[in-house]
Order: structure tokens, then sequence, then C-alpha cells
């Protein structure tokens, strides 16, 4: 469930600031914190996110990829939206403490408090806590290698033994102009593997509250 | 040799020795005093509940054992918003805290491995849990058209950000049979408003979070209660914000509660009741002499506490609350010599010898009635009894040996004068005994309606703050500490499981889900799991293909791989070891085993819980003889067995008491008219109080049946003395000596009324109506009915009003 959270996340992080940077040498430590340094500083500028997104999930079960469409929102500080639009209809809203989950097939939809549904809860906690882009934390958890920088790809491993069992490693792609987040891939230990290409991505533009109630 | 010549030459013996006679007394009376300020008071609620082989007595005992009982319950809130992380810290701090030696084994959550791996061990042990209900249901399900349902609701869900976690459990679950065990655990869920969160007790609006513990001390431990409860407060202020309401739960508060009330009771009722009494005698003794009247009951009072001490090796602290009526009873002897050696001053001796008679049948009718006690089932009864009769003994010693020494009148002379009370009997005797007849019927026909209340609550004094935190308890956690309990018992494990079983199956269909608690379905007997294990294995033998062609046909539709659910079919093939009470334990649900299973004097109890409400207490008592063995135990069905008890109590004890008084009267009048006049102040106290309860719908509790045995002997005691007075024609100034002695009784019971305990209270609004009516029938009605006696007597004697 973490290395779903993980994605969203990292899709948080404004990408425009990093081009600029990408020179060799970038593995270092000095040079990763002064770039990890100028993401967070970014990261205060973003006050909205609205992008459409395709998810490829690799699954050793499945004879094909599966394949979803949808489009998330996120608004600062405390709102997201994740909907599935094909092949299936289903999402859920976050707005504060409270939140909507719904499911096209049945029609059902279910309002609750955050708190009530742990991975909810876990997820917008996870959301909102990357609003910052808080890499120092980041680090302490996972080993950070910059793989290229056009566009800016960023391998995640994790250090923690419990994550480690079931996630091998993540990556994060930019954009070629560094201003979105492009793709994000969660590679599993078993082999299978999920990739969320991020498109239309817009930052700051105007989402109206109802998105999130 | 006759009574009064006894007492007459006993006067006689220690006129001469006074001396001797005042230092032995003085020295016996000191001891007591020295042994009374000893004593270890207690408040145990046991000794008000039987303590024989009754069914209350057993199904106290198995009440105690019943989850929490035993157990400090402690509350941690937090108003405010929904975030529970600063909750969650102060109950880890507190917990950490929690050291021994008050506090031991602090639970604040499962001590097992997390949810997800209780779900997945619940998976794998289906095959010892399926029952055949379950066969029918994956039978029902195992069509072209179930099993597409199956993917297709998991096809979806793998769409969703959580699909990749779901997986795993997707693959060996495929036809969610997982549900059949989640089903099952519900029955597990001890405490109805509880969730977890990182493993913590949590309520479900995530502002209340519970730590559980166990505690050496004794609740019936005053001493140390206060200690553990003083202590737990310490650590509150020391570990806990000041926004995180913490609430502690245990039998050591309501004992502190009420053993506090009941000292500071005591206190008042002893203090009040001798302020009282000085006063009485201040306007109707003002002799040196009256001041040794006063003190024997105190003296009593110390006597009887003493020798209570040294049969029983816990005083209760209502004992010690009834010295306030033995004060009472203890000073009427007291009087009855003082009157009479104070009128016939001219002859103590002889005075002595006359009254002693009607004292010590007074003192034995009294001593009789408090004996039948003796063979209550109730430990706080019978040590009411033995304080009573040490106490009634005492007094009527020292009255008839010591005190005529210290009262009699030094060439005071006696002036005798008219009293205007014979004028009211002589115009009204008529009227008294209509309106006397009229008043019993009234109270007659009201003291049907008495009831008896079995509810232990009632007679406990429970202060607001612990009532306010046992509701917040239960409305927050639901009402976890009030369930009935049902008990099934075995040689071992394994034949209380059986049993449980065959109660589960009884009872599961009648109760509403969620409502019963129950190891049955999680915790099959041994025989129950390998039929189970053989019903499964034939299932998958017969269906296994059947499955897999389904699974493969249905799922090429969504894309899954021929071998995509094959761990669900190497799962089919494992074997499933036996589901044991240790294996329940390393899967997290330790505390509700424990809870469920008790094993004691080499038997085995397996506990189910289920709502204390009437319909299910009737379909207990509808149970077949296959379930006879086991037993159902609540609150509500105790306090009725209690009830009835006190019921059969009362009209035995009244029974026996009324046998043995008359048995008593018969042998000292020798005339049944004088044997039923002696008993109009007792028929008349306790209709009274019988009318009077009824009629304002007070429940008659265990103390109440007490407080009536007291009005029989004090009541029968005024109609002894009244009754020698008329047809002997003594001179001993009994009117005014009932008179006097019954203002002392109310004096002391009027106490009683102002004591905060219930048990004390009760004992005290009982008495006063019963002695408050018993006086003036004495007085009044006696005279009336036996007025040509009475005219005869008191040409002989002029005594009311005298001095």
């Amino acid at each position: 469930m973490k290395r779903i959270i993980f994605i969203f996340l990292i899709l948080l992080v404004p990408g425009g600031v990093l081009s600029s940077q990408l020179q060799k040498g970038w593995n270092s430590p000095a040079e990763k914190d002064r770039l990890f340094s100028e993401i967070a500083n970014a990261a205060t500028k973003v006050t909205t996110l609205k992008s459409d997104f395709v998810q490829e999930r690799h699954l050793g079960m499945l004879e094909d990829v599966l394949i979803s469409k949808g489009r998330f929102y996120y608004k600062k500080q405390d709102r997201l939206r994740w909907e599935l639009i094909k092949p299936v209809t289903s999402g859920f809203a976050v707005n504060g403490k409270q939140a909507k989950r719904w499911d096209g097939k049945s029609g059902r939809t279910q309002r609750f408090e955050v708190y009530q549904v742990p991975f909810i809860k876990l997820f917008t906690d996870q959301v909102f806590a990357w609003a910052t882009a808080d890499f120092k934390q980041l680090q302490k958890n996972y080993k950070i290698e910059i793989l290229g920088d056009a566009p800016v790809d960023l391998k995640l491993v994790p250090m923690r033994s419990q994550e480690k069992e079931y996630l091998a490693h993540f990556r994060i792609a930019f954009s070629i102009d560094a201003s979105h987040v492009n793709a994000v891939e969660v590679h599993e230990t078993g082999g299978d593997f999920t990739r969320i290409r991020f498109f239309n991505t817009i930052i700051n533009t105007p989402l109206p509250d109802t998105l999130f109630d | 040799m006759p009574i009064f010549t006894l007492f007459t030459k006993i006067y006689n013996y220690f006129s001469v020795r006074r001396r001797i006679l005042y230092s032995a007394t003085l020295l016996g009376i000191v001891t007591c005093i020295l042994v009374f300020s000893s004593i270890d008071l207690h408040e145990d609620i046991r000794s008000m509940l039987p303590d024989d082989r009754s069914e209350a007595a057993l199904d106290f005992r198995l009440l105690q054992q019943a989850p929490f009982t035993r157990k400090v319950i402690i509350n941690l809130s937090r108003a405010g918003d929904n975030d529970s992380s600063e909750l969650l810290e102060a109950v880890d701090r507190l917990a950490e805290a929690m050291r021994s030696p008050f506090f031991t084994n602090v639970v604040t959550g499962p001590s097992g491995p997390d949810i997800w791996e209780l779900f997945f061990w619940l998976m794998k042990k289906q095959p010892n849990l399926a029952t055949a209900q379950d066969r029918k249901k994956i039978l029902h399900e195992l069509t072209a058209e179930g099993v597409q349902g199956k993917l297709e609701e998991m096809y979806a869900r793998l769409h969703s950000p959580e699909g990749s976690a779901l997986k795993g459990l997707f693959r060996l679950d495929p036809l969610a049979l997982r549900r059949m065990g989640l089903e099952k655990i519900q029955f597990m869920n001890i405490i109805p408003g509880m969730r977890l969160e990182n493993n913590h007790f949590i309520s479900t609006d995530n502002k209340n979070a519970l730590i559980i513990a166990d505690t050496p001390v004794r609740i019936t431990d005053t001493r140390q209660a206060r200690q553990l409860l003083s202590y737990f407060q310490k650590l509150v202020a020391a570990v806990v914000p000041g926004d995180i309401d913490v609430s502690l739960i245990s039998g050591h508060r309501y004992t502190l509660a009420n053993t506090d009330t009941i000292k500071r009771d005591v206190f008042i009722i002893l203090a009040c009741s001798s302020v009282a009494m000085l006063a009485i005698f201040l306007l109707f003794l003002r002799t040196w002499g009256g001041l040794f009247v006063y003190l024997v009951p105190v003296s009593v009072l110390c006597i009887a506490a003493a020798g209570v001490s040294l049969i029983y090796e816990t005083v209760s602290v209502v004992t010690i609350g009834f010295g306030a009526v033995l004060l009472g009873i203890a000073v009427d002897f007291a009087l009855h010599v003082y009157f009479a050696v104070r009128h016939n001053s001219s002859n103590p001796a002889g005075a002595i010898g006359q009254v002693s008679r009607p004292v010590l049948f007074c003192g034995m009718t009294t001593l009789a009635a408090f004996s039948v006690l003796l063979f209550s089932s109730l430990p706080s009864q019978r040590q009411l009894a033995i304080f009573s009769m040490i106490g009634i003994a005492a007094s009527m010693i020292l009255s008839l040996i010591t005190l005529p020494h210290l009262v009699r009148a030094k060439n005071e002379a006696i002036v005798s004068t008219k009293s205007s009370g014979e004028k009211i009997f002589k115009l009204a005797s008529k009227w008294i005994v209509g309106a006397w007849l009229a008043l019993l019927v009234i109270c007659a026909w009201q003291g049907a309606k008495l009831s008896f209340d079995g509810d232990l609550r009632s007679i406990n004094r429970v202060p607001q703050e612990i009532h306010t935190a046992e509701n917040k308890l239960r409305q927050t956690w639901g009402n976890f500490r009030g369930n009935a309990v049902i008990f099934t018992e075995g040689l071992d494990l394994q034949s209380a499981l059986e049993t449980n079983e065959r109660l589960f199956d009884y009872l599961s269909p009648k109760i509403p889900k969620g409502k019963m608690v129950s190891l049955a379905p999680i915790l099959p007997s041994l025989g129950t799991q390998r039929l189970n294990q053989d019903r499964w294995n034939e299932l998958w033998s017969a269906k296994k293909e059947l499955a897999r062609r389904l699974l493969v046909q249905e799922g090429r539709v969504f894309g899954f791989s021929a071998r995509a659910f094959e761990p669900f079919f190497t799962r089919l093939a494992e074997p499933s070891p036996p589901i044991t009470a240790e294996n329940l334990r390393k899967s997290g649900l330790g505390e509700i085993v424990d809870a469920l299973i008790i094993s004691a004097d080499d038997k085995v109890k397996v506990l189910t819980l289920v709502p204390d409400v009437p319909e299910v207490a009737a379909l207990m008592d509808r149970r077949d003889k296959t379930l006879a063995a086991v037993r159902f135990v609540s609150q509500n069905r105790f306090s009725q067995i209690i009830s009835r008890a006190i019921g059969e109590d009362f009209t035995k004890f009244i029974a026996k008491a009324s046998v043995v008084v008359c048995l008593l009267l018969g042998l000292l009048f020798r005339n049944i008219k004088k044997v039923l006049l002696a008993l109009v102040p007792v028929v008349s106290g306790l209709l009274f109080v019988f009318g009077v309860m009824g009629g304002l719908g007070i429940g008659f509790n265990l103390f109440n049946v007490v407080a009536a045995i007291l009005i029989i002997g004090l009541g029968v005691d005024y109609g002894i003395l009244v009754v020698c007075k008329i047809s002997e024609g003594s001179n001993h100034a009994t009117e005014k000596a009932v008179f006097v002695s019954g203002l002392t009784t109310l004096a002391g019971f009027g106490a009683l009324v102002m004591a905060r305990h219930p048990a004390l209270h009760s004992i005290g609004v009982t008495v006063l109506l019963g002695i408050g009516a018993a006086i003036p029938s004495a007085l009044f009605v006696i005279p009336a009915l036996y007025q040509k006696k009475y005219e005869q007597s008191k040409t002989g004697n002029s005594v009311i009003g005298s001095r």
C-alpha cells in the first residue's frame, strides 16, 4: 500500500525547477542536498495540480497489462481527488477530515471521515506531508539516485527491511522541460510493476471546491 | 432461685464491694475500648451476599469470573479534532508508567501480530472452521455466474491504488472464502465500540482510547486501594497532558467510596445520636446517676465491637454503623433499671429484683429475635446478629449489676405526680383502639404492595463522578462490562468447547449479529475441527476441478492467466493443523482467549457473553437437556435471585422470630391475652413499616430485613414492660421508662436516617417507622385494650411524669 502512496506523493514534487540543475556530479551528497532543497522550496509554490493519467499494471497473474485511465487533482492544503474513469469508474476524494468514495458499477457512494478508512488516512497523511517535499525524511528511508537529466529521472531504493520485502525500487521521470512529473514506476520484488504516465498536467489552475466534496 | 431474688442478692453482695465492681467494670470497658480502637474496618460486598451453596452464592462467584470484572479499566478521552496521535502517545506513556506493585499486565491493544497476519491465519485455518452451512454457501456460489461476479469485483479492485497490495490475497482466495472467516471473527469482538489503530484500542469516534490492566490489590483492601488510586493520580498528573481526560473504573473506587461514606456516616450518626441522647437525659433524668445511664450504651458499643472483632477476622463498617441502633436498644435496659431504682430509692435491692424480670425478658426476647439472623446465609446479617447479641447481653449485665449502684438515690425524695397522660388514656381509649385498628387495616392494605429489592447497587453508594465515568464508558465502548455470561464447564477444555458449540448453535440464530461473543466459531472442539476438515476435504476433492475450470474460464474474460490462482489450489492441498487456544493467543487474540477460557479447580470454563436482557434469559430458560449443565449468570438475574432470597429470608426470619418471641412470652406470662397484648407494639410497628414502604413503593432490601427483626425485638420489649406494669402493678415508672427509652431509640435511628449510605439509611427509615408506631401503641393502645386492669394498676402506682 505504501508503495502506491509513494507514487502519488512524488507527483507533488515540481519538476520544472530541476532542469537547470541537471549537471554531472549531482549524485554527490552536497549537490543532492542543494537540489532537493530547491525542489522543496519550489513545492511551496504549487497550490493546485490537475493531471490525466494512464496506469499500466504489469502483473504476473494477468495475461494482459491492466490498463486504467483516470484523473488526479490536488489542492493545497488538504484536498485531493483520485478518479478512475476506464475501464472501471471508481475513486475517492478527500476534503480535510471528510472523505467520500464511490463505485461506478454499483453506484454506491460512501461518505466518511478520513480516519475511518486506514488506507485513505495513510494515503492522505503522506500526500499532505509530501506537499512540503521533505527530502531529509525521504533520504532517511530511501537511497535516492539521479539517473538522468533529460528528462530528470530519479530512482529511490528502500532502506527499511520491511519495505524491502515487497518493494525493489521506484522510478520517477519528469517531463523534458521538468515542469511536471511524467511517469512513475513502482517495481516490486516479485517482478510485477506498475507504471503511471501523467499527461495534460496543469499546475496552479483554479480547481472548484466541489471536486473534493 | 427466682430471678428477682438473684439480682437482689447480687446487688446486696456488691453493695459492700463497690470498688471491686467498679474496678472490674472499668477494666473490662477500657480493654474493649482498646480493642475497638484497633479494629480494621472493611467494606466488602461479599459480606452482603450468601456464602452458602445457594444459587445466589454460586452466581456471585461466577460473576466474579466474567471478563473485566477484576480488571482496572482506564479510559483516556480527548475533545476536539479527530487526530488520535496525541491521544495514543498519552496512552503509551501512561501504560509505560503503570508499574508493579500496583499494576501488572498493562494492555493497550492486541499483543499479537497485526490484523493482516490474523487475516491470513484465518484463511489458512478455513478447513478447521468451515461448517456445514459454509459448505452449502460455497457450493451455492460455485457456478459460472458466482465465480464471474467474484472475479469482476477483484478485477475492479486491482485497478485501484490498493490493488497491488491486494493481489496476493486475491491469488490465495479468488472465491472470497475469507468472508466466512471474517464473519466468524466478529463473534470475538468483546468490546463493541472498539477499533484498532496502530495496535491500540480506540473508539470509533477516535476520541477515546482504552488501557486494561490487572492489579494484585484486592478490591476489598481499602488501604491498598487508596494507595493504588493515589499512585495512579500522580502518574496521570505526571505523564498525561492536561487536555486529555483520564478516568479509572474498577471495584476499588466503589469500595473506597462506600467505605469513606460509611465512615463519615458512622461519625455523624454516633455524634448526632449521642448528642440527642444527652439532650433526652438532660430533659428526663437530670441527675448524676443519669450520666451513668448514658455511659451504658457507649460502653456496650465498645464491648460489642470488641466481641465481634474477636470472632471475625474483619469487621464490616456497616456493622459498626449499626452501633447507633445498638445504642438505642442498650440504653433501654439501663433506663428501666434507672427509673426503677430511682423510683424506689428506699429499697434499691428490691427494685432491682422487681425490674430484673421484665428487663431480662425484654433482653431475652430481643436476643431471641436477633438469634434467628445467625442462620442467615448472608455474612453481614450474621455479623450484625453477633454484634447485637453481644451488645444486648452486655447491656443487661451492666444495667442489672453495675448500674444500680451508680444510680441509686441518696436521700432523694421521689415526687409522684399525676400525669396528664392518664386523662388521655381514660378519655380516649375507644377512639384510640378505633384509630389504631383503622391504621392497621390501611397499613395491611398498602403493605400488600411491598416489593423486595435485590439490586445490590441500591444498597451501595455510587458517587456521581463514578456514575458519570461508568456511563461514559458504556456510551463509548458499549456495555461490555454489563453482559450476561454463560458458563460451560468441562473436566477439560475439549469437553467445555463441545458444550460451548452446542450453546452457540442454539443461541446464534436467535441473537442479533454483533451482540454475542463466543469462541465457538473460531475455536471449535477438536472433534468438530476434524469433522469440518473432513467436510472441507470432501468438498474440494469433489469440486476442485470444477473450481479450477470456472476460474480459468471466467478469468480469461478479465485477462487472468491460467495459473493466476494456483496459490489457491496449493492452499487447498496444504494440511491444516488443529486450532488450539495457544494458536489463538499467538495470532493476536490472547486477551480475548484468556478472558473467555478460565481454568480453575481442575475444571475448565468457557464463557459466552450475551446481552443481559429478558429475551435472552427466557431463551436460556427454554434450553434443552443437552445444555442443562450450562449456567446463565447476569446482573439482572442475580438481582432477581437476591430479591427472591431476601423475600424468602424475610418470611423465614419474621416467622422464626415471631415463634421464638411468642414462646418466650408464653413462658413469661402463661396467659394468651397478655401475650397478645405484648405483641401489639410488634404488630403495629411491622404493619406500619410495610404499609408506608408498600404505599410509597420503597423496596425491601436485605438491611430492611434486619430492621424488621429489630422492630420485633424492641416492640415486644415495650409490650412486655407495659403489660407487666399493668398486670402486676409493678412500681417502676414503666410508662416513663418506655417513653424515654423509645425517644432514645428514635434518636439512634433518627441519626441513621441522616446517613448517606443507602444501607444505613434504609435501616434508619425502617426502624424509625416501626418504632415510631410501636411506642405509641405500647403506651396508648395496650392500656386502652387492657383498660380495666390498667385502672387498677394506676390507682396503686402513679408514674407518668414522676421524677
